[in-house]
C-alpha cells in the first residue's frame, strides 16, 4: 500500500460522532422565519390566482412576484420556475411560500391557501410523451451492414425504476441578510457554484454569497436541488429582511425532490459468427417535469450503453422525455446504472441462448486497452477486467458454484450466483472539465504555517475534508492537522467545480497536490503566501464533440466486478443475499478506510436499487412511497456479507495514480443481482428492476401451473 | 384536553381512566410517537410494575399487559414460537420498549405477538374501576383497528396456555430484514395425542383487516390420524382457498394468497400430514 492510501483520523470524525456537529436545521431560531413551501396537489394545470389567508402580523408570503431578478433556476436550462407563474407541472411543484416565525402557524396558513387551477390532463406514461427535452443519436462503425450480415438478431426492452437518494439530513437551506447589505445563503448541498449561478440569476445581483453547511449526505440529491431551494430563500430573505429557513420534511424530500430517472430501454444486437457485431440501442428516460439535470444524466448514460464490450458497430438513440411528475436527477451513477444494467443482462441471455456460460461469452468481448470507446475515443490505459474477473472469482467460489446452481434443485430453498461487470467514466461528461468547469483551486498558507485549502467542493460524506489536506501535508511532508479546508463560502473560495461526477478527489485532488509542490518551493516562513491551480487537459485526451459524440468522453474509467450469490425462498419470493463480493479499480486509494466505505455503502445502495427499493406513483401522478415504512432501503440487518478488494490500475494523471471512486460501486450491482436470481429461479428472463419478492413469486406461480 | 398522567399504581390508573375517559393509555409509545396525536392526553402505563412480568401458574403462563418484548425475549418462560416472532419485531430499541398491551391496543393484524397469541387462544385481560373482564383473544378483535375495550378500561394482562406441541412453524415475511412490519404472517401448530391430532391450529397475519383462524375449519382434521388427515388435506387447504378474501396492501392480495396457501402445505406436509 502507498503511503497516501494509509487511513488517518477524518477530520469530520468528531463533531459527527458526539453531535456537536451544526447542520442547517441546527441553527439557531431565534429572529429566524420559518418557511413552508405551498405546493401543487395538481400535476397538470394552468395556474389561475392564489387565495392566501390574511397574513398575521410578521407574517408573509412569497411568490413569482417578489423575485428580484428572473424568475428561473438556473441548472443546466433554465426552465424550473423559482415559484410557478403560469401552470404547474408536477404535484408539489412550489407556487408560493409562507414565512413567519411560529412553524405552526405557518403550517396553517399553508393549508388555507388555496390555489385556483385549471386542472389539465397530465402526461404520466413516458410512452405517451410528446415533449422531448433532449434527443441525442450517436453511431460507430457500419451498424446498418452489421444488422443486415447477422446470423442473428436479439431483442429485448428493460426497465429500471425510480431510486431515491434517501440521505440522512432532508433538503434545507436558509438565507440571511448581512450588515454590509449582502445576503449570505446556506445550508445542505454539494456545489456551491451551482447554489451561487442560481441565485445571482434569481436576485439579479451580486449582493450575496454562498456557503455550504456540514451535509448530511447527496449521492447527488444535493446537486442541482438546493439551487431551487436556495432560490426559494433567498427571494424569500430579500422581501422579508429577515433570516429564512426552510427545511423539508421527509414526506416532501421523498416525494417532491429529484430520484433516479425510470427508464425503459430496447436493445437490438447482431450476432455473427458466435460474436456480437453490433448493437442498436433505444434509451428513454422519464425526465419529470423540467430539464433541470437530464441532458447531462442521458448522455452517461447512452455512453456507457455498450458496457465492457468492444462492439465494433452502434447505433444509439436516447431521449429524456417529459411527465408530469417530479424532476428526476442525479443520483450516484447517474444514467449509467439504467444501460449496464439491460447491456449486462442482454449479453447474459444471448449466451444462454446460445449454450454458453455467460461469463466466458462476455469475456470474448471485454475492451482492452487501445480499442476505441462507443464514442470512438479510446481506453488509453490499461483495462484490468481480467484480473478482476479471477479475483471476484477465486474469492466467491463463483466456478463451482454457477455450475451446482445451474443443475436442478428441488426443496424450499434455490440458489444462484450472478456476476457482472461495468466501469465508471472517471470526472465530468466530454469536454465538460475543459470547456465549462475550468477548475480554479488555491491554497494559503497563513503566516502561522497552517495551510488551508481553498476550494468549492463539498464534504458530504465521501470525505474530501480529510483527502484534500491528506494530499497538501503529505505534498507539504508536514502534519495533517496543519492543514485544513473549512466549509466552501463563494465568497472566498475559488471555483474548483462541482462535487459530481466522482471527479473531486481525481481532479481537484491533482490540483491539490500540484499546489503543495508549488508553495513547498516557495514556502517561506512568517509569511503569508498564495497559490493557484488550474485544470489542464492530459495532453493525451481525444477532444470530444458533443454534437456528435464523438472522443474521449472521459479520459480514463474506474472499473468494477461484483458477484452477488441469493437464495430464494420458493414460499414466499424472499431472496436472501448470501455473499456479495467485488473488486474495484478506482486507481489509488487516498485513503484506503474511506475509500472502502464508499465501495461497501455504494454497494448496499446498489443491492437495494436492485430488490427492495420501489417506488411509483398513481394514475394521478402522485408518489405514495412518501415514508422509509413505504420505501424500503436495506437496513443494517440487510447488509450481506461482503468482500470488497480493490484493484489498483494508477491514473497517471490522478493524484498518485486515483481516479473517480464515489459512483463506481453502485453501478454494476442489479446485473449480478438480477443473474443470480434468474438462476435461482431456474433460468428465467429478468427484465426489470427493481425485482421483488412479489416478482419472484408471480415466477414461481408461473412454473406450479 | 385534561393532560397527560403518570400514575402510581395500577388502581391510580384505573381511578384515572374512569375519571377522564378520553386519556389514551400509552405503553412504550412506538406507535404513538409515530402517529404524533395533536395535543393529546396521556396516561403513562408503561413503568408501572404491577402490570410488567412474566408468571407461570397452573399450566398456563401470564405475561404482564406493560412487559417489553425484549423482557420477554429475555425470560424462560416465554414459549420459544412467540420468541420467534418478537426477535423479528422491527429492531432492538422498538424492541426495548414496545409492549404486549401496545401491539394489540391499536387491534392491527400486522401485529406479530397477537398471531401468537390468536394461535394459542391466548385470553386478554382488561380492567377498570368496575372490575376486570377475561376475553378470549378472538372475540377481542371486533375489526379492522376495532377492539373490545371500553372508555374506562386498561388491557392488563395476557394469558397463554403453557403447552409445548409436537410441532409449530411460524413464518414472517416482510419487505426486508428488520424494521419491517408483516406482510404476511403464518402460525401452524399441531397436538398429538398418542398418534390422533388433537389440535391443530391455523393463523394468519397481516394479510385482512384482522387475524385469520378458521375453527371450524381446523375442526374437520381433529381426531384423525396424519394419515387420514392426510387424505383430507386437499379439502382442507381448499377451505383456506375458498374462505380467505385478502386485502391489497404494500403487496397484491394475489401475492397474499398464493403465499399463504403455499406455507400452510409447508407446514402441513413438515407435520406429517
Ligand atoms: C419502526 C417501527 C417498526 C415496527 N415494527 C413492528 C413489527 O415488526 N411488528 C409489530 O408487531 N409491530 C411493529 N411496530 C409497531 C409497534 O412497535 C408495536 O405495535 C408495539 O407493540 C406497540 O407497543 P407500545 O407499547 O409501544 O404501544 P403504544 O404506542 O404505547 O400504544 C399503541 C396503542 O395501544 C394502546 N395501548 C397501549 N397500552 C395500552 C393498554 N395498557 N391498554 C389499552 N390500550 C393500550 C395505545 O393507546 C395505542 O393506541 C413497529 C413500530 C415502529 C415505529
Amino acid at each position: 500500500m502507498k503511503d497516501i492510501s494509509k487511513s488517518v483520523v477524518r477530520k469530520d470524525h468528531e463533531e459527527k460522532i458526539t453531535g456537536s456537529c451544526k447542520y442547517v436545521a441546527d441553527y439557531d431560531s431565534k429572529g429566524v422565519l420559518i418557511g413552508k413551501l405551498v405546493r401543487s396537489k395538481k400535476a397538470h394545470g394552468k395556474l389561475i390566482g392564489i387565495n392566501f389567508p390574511k397574513m398575521p402580523n410578521g407574517y408573509m408570503s412569497v411568490t413569482y412576484e417578489d423575485v428580484p431578478g428572473i424568475n428561473e433556476v438556473h441548472i443546466v436550462k433554465d426552465d424550473t420556475p423559482v415559484f410557478a407563474k403560469d401552470s404547474v407541472e408536477y404535484i408539489g411543484e412550489p407556487v408560493a411560500m409562507i414565512i413567519g416565525p411560529d412553524e405552526k402557524i405557518v403550517n396553517e396558513l399553508v393549508k388555507e391557501t388555496e390555489l385556483i387551477i385549471d386542472e389539465l390532463e397530465p402526461v404520466l406514461d413516458i410512452l405517451k410523451s410528446d415533449t422531448v427535452f433532449f434527443d441525442y443519436e450517436y453511431t460507430k462503425g457500419d451498424h446498418v451492414k452489421a444488422f443486415k450480415e447477422a446470423d442473428k438478431v436479439y431483442e429485448e426492452t428493460f426497465s429500471t425504476g425510480y431510486q431515491e437518494q434517501a440521505y440522512l439530513e432532508t433538503q434545507g437551506m436558509m438565507a440571511e441578510p448581512e450588515e454590509d447589505g449582502k445576503i449570505l445563503v446556506h445550508g445542505s448541498m454539494q456545489c456551491v457554484y451551482y447554489v451561487h449561478n442560481a441565485v445571482k440569476k434569481v436576485l439579479g445581483s451580486d449582493d450575496f454569497h454562498i456557503r455550504q453547511d456540514p451535509t448530511g449526505g447527496g449521492f447527488g440529491g444535493k446537486e442541482a436541488w438546493p439551487s431551487i431551494v436556495a432560490s426559494e430563500v433567498a427571494v424569500a430573505a430579500y422581501k422579508a429582511k429577515k433570516p429564512v429557513r426552510l427545511v423539508f420534511d421527509r414526506r416532501e424530500d421523498l416525494e417532491f425532490t429529484s430520484k433516479r430517472h425510470p427508464s425503459i430501454t430496447h436493445y437490438r444486437v447482431a450476432v455473427k459468427n458466435g460474436r456480437v457485431t453490433a448493437m442498436d440501442i433505444d434509451v428513454k428516460f422519464n425526465a419529470g417535469a423540467y430539464t433541470t439535470l437530464s441532458a447531462v444524466v442521458l448522455q452517461r448514460g447512452l455512453i456507457c450503453a455498450d458496457g465492457v464490450y468492444n462492439i465494433p458497430n452502434l447505433i444509439v438513440k436516447g431521449k429524456a422525455l417529459k411527465t408530469n411528475t417530479v424532476p428526476n436527477g442525479a443520483y450516484r451513477g447517474f444514467g449509467a446504472p439504467q444501460t449496464f444494467f439491460p447491456v449486462e443482462t442482454i449479453m447474459s441471455h444471448i449466451a444462454q441462448d446460445m449454450g454458453k456460460e455467460p461469463l466466458e461469452f462476455k469475456r470474448e468481448h471485454l475492451v482492452k486497452q487501445g480499442d476505441m470507446t462507443s464514442t470512438s475515443g479510446m481506453y488509453h490505459f490499461p483495462v484490468p477486467l481480467e484480473d478482476m474477473i479471477e479475483e471476484v472469482a477465486k474469492a466467491s467460489g463463483f466456478y463451482e458454484k454457477r455450475k451446482k446452481y445451474s443443475e436442478k434443485q428441488s426443496g424450499r430453498y434455490r440458489r444462484g450466483i450472478g456476476i457482472s461487470m461495468h466501469f465508471h467514466g472517471a470526472g465530468f461528461t466530454g469536454a465538460g472539465e475543459r470547456d465549462l468547469i475550468k477548475a480554479v483551486a488555491k491554497l494559503k498558507k497563513h503566516k502561522d504555517g497552517t495551510v488551508e485549502v481553498l476550494a468549492a467542493n463539498g464534504e458530504i460524506g465521501q470525505g474530501l475534508r480529510t483527502t484534500f489536506p491528506k494530499i497538501v501535508a503529505h505534498e507539504l511532508g508536514i502534519p495533517l492537522d496543519r492543514v485544513y479546508y473549512n466549509w466552501p463560502d463563494t465568497g472566498k473560495v475559488p471555483d474548483s467545480g462541482p462535487t459530481v461526477a466522482s471527479r473531486s478527489l481525481m481532479v481537484v485532488g491533482e490540483l491539490m497536490r500540484r499546489l503543495a509542490i508549488k508553495l513547498k518551493e516557495i514556502w517561506k516562513d512568517g509569511e503569508e503566501q498564495i497559490v493557484e491551480e488550474r485544470f489542464r487537459e492530459p495532453s493525451f485526451v481525444i477532444p470530444f464533440n458533443l454534437d456528435i459524440f464523438q472522443g474521449d468522453a472521459y479520459p480514463t474509467y474506474a472499473w468494477g466486478v461484483q458477484a452477488v450469490e441469493i437464495e430464494l425462498d420458493t414460499l414466499t419470493g424472499l431472496m436472501k443475499n448470501l455473499g456479495t463480493w467485488a473488486s474495484f479499480d478506482v486507481g489509488t486509494p487516498a485513503d484506503y478506510n474511506i475509500v472502502m466505505g464508499q465501495m461497501e455503502g455504494g454497494l448496499l445502495q446498489g443491492l437495494g436499487y436492485s430488490s427492495m427499493e420501489k417506488m411509483d406513483y398513481d394514475k394521478n401522478g402522485r408518489i405514495r412511497n412518501n415514508n422509509f415504512s413505504d420505501y424500503l432501503i436495506p437496513t443494517s440487518m440487510d447488509v450481506p456479507n461482503m468482500n470488497v478488494q480493490l484493484h489498483v490500475e494508477e491514473y497517471p494523471d490522478g493524484p498518485y495514480g486515483a481516479k473517480g471512486a464515489g459512483e463506481l460501486p453502485l453501478v454494476g450491482v442489479p446485473a449480478a443481482y438480477v443473474e443470480a436470481v434468474s438462476q435461482a429461479l431456474g433460468g428465467v428472463r429478468i427484465n426489470h428492476i427493481p425485482f421483488t419478492q412479489e416478482d419472484a413469486m408471480k415466477e414461481i406461480a408461473k412454473k406450479d401451473e | 384536553m385534561v393532560g397527560s398522567f403518570i400514575p402510581k399504581n395500577k388502581k391510580e390508573a384505573l381511578d384515572l381512566k374512569a375519571k377522564y375517559t378520553e386519556l389514551i393509555p400509552y405503553s412504550g409509545g412506538t406507535d404513538l410517537m409515530v402517529e404524533n396525536r395533536k395535543n393529546p392526553s396521556y396516561l403513562f402505563l408503561g413503568k408501572l410494575n404491577e402490570l410488567k412480568g412474566i408468571k407461570k401458574t397452573d399450566g398456563k403462563i401470564e405475561i404482564g399487559a406493560e412487559t417489553t418484548f425484549t423482557e420477554a425475549l429475555e425470560s424462560p418462560i416465554i414459549p420459544q414460537m412467540m420468541k420467534d416472532a418478537l426477535i423479528l419485531i422491527a429492531a432492538p430499541a422498538i424492541r426495548n420498549t414496545g409492549t404486549f398491551a401496545g401491539n394489540i391496543g391499536n387491534g392491527s393484524a400486522k401485529a406479530d405477538s397477537a398471531l401468537i397469541e390468536y394461535g394459542l387462544d391466548a385470553v386478554i385481560t382488561v380492567e377498570s374501576v368496575r372490575g376486570e373482564r377475561n376475553i378470549p383473544i378472538e372475540d377481542f378483535y371486533l375489526g379492522r383497528k376495532h377492539i373490545d375495550l371500553n372508555e374506562d378500561e386498561i388491557i392488563t394482562k395476557i394469558t397463554i396456555p403453557d403447552i409445548h406441541p409436537d410441532f409449530y412453524s411460524y413464518e414472517k415475511v416482510g419487505g426486508r430484514k428488520a424494521l419491517a412490519i408483516s406482510r404476511i404472517a403464518f402460525l401452524g401448530i399441531l397436538e398429538m395425542e398418542s398418534d390422533k391430532i388433537k389440535s391443530i391450529s391455523v393463523s394468519f397475519g397481516a394479510v385482512s383487516e384482522k387475524i385469520i383462524r378458521y375453527k371450524d375449519v381446523e375442526k374437520m382434521l381433529i381426531g384423525l390420524t396424519k394419515e387420514e388427515a392426510k387424505a383430507k388435506k386437499d379439502e382442507f387447504v381448499k377451505a383456506y382457498e375458498d374462505r380467505m378474501q385478502l386485502t391489497e396492501g404494500r403487496v397484491s392480495a394475489d401475492y397474499r394468497k398464493k403465499v399463504t396457501i403455499k406455507l400452510l402445505k409447508e407446514f402441513l406436509k413438515n407435520g406429517g400430514i
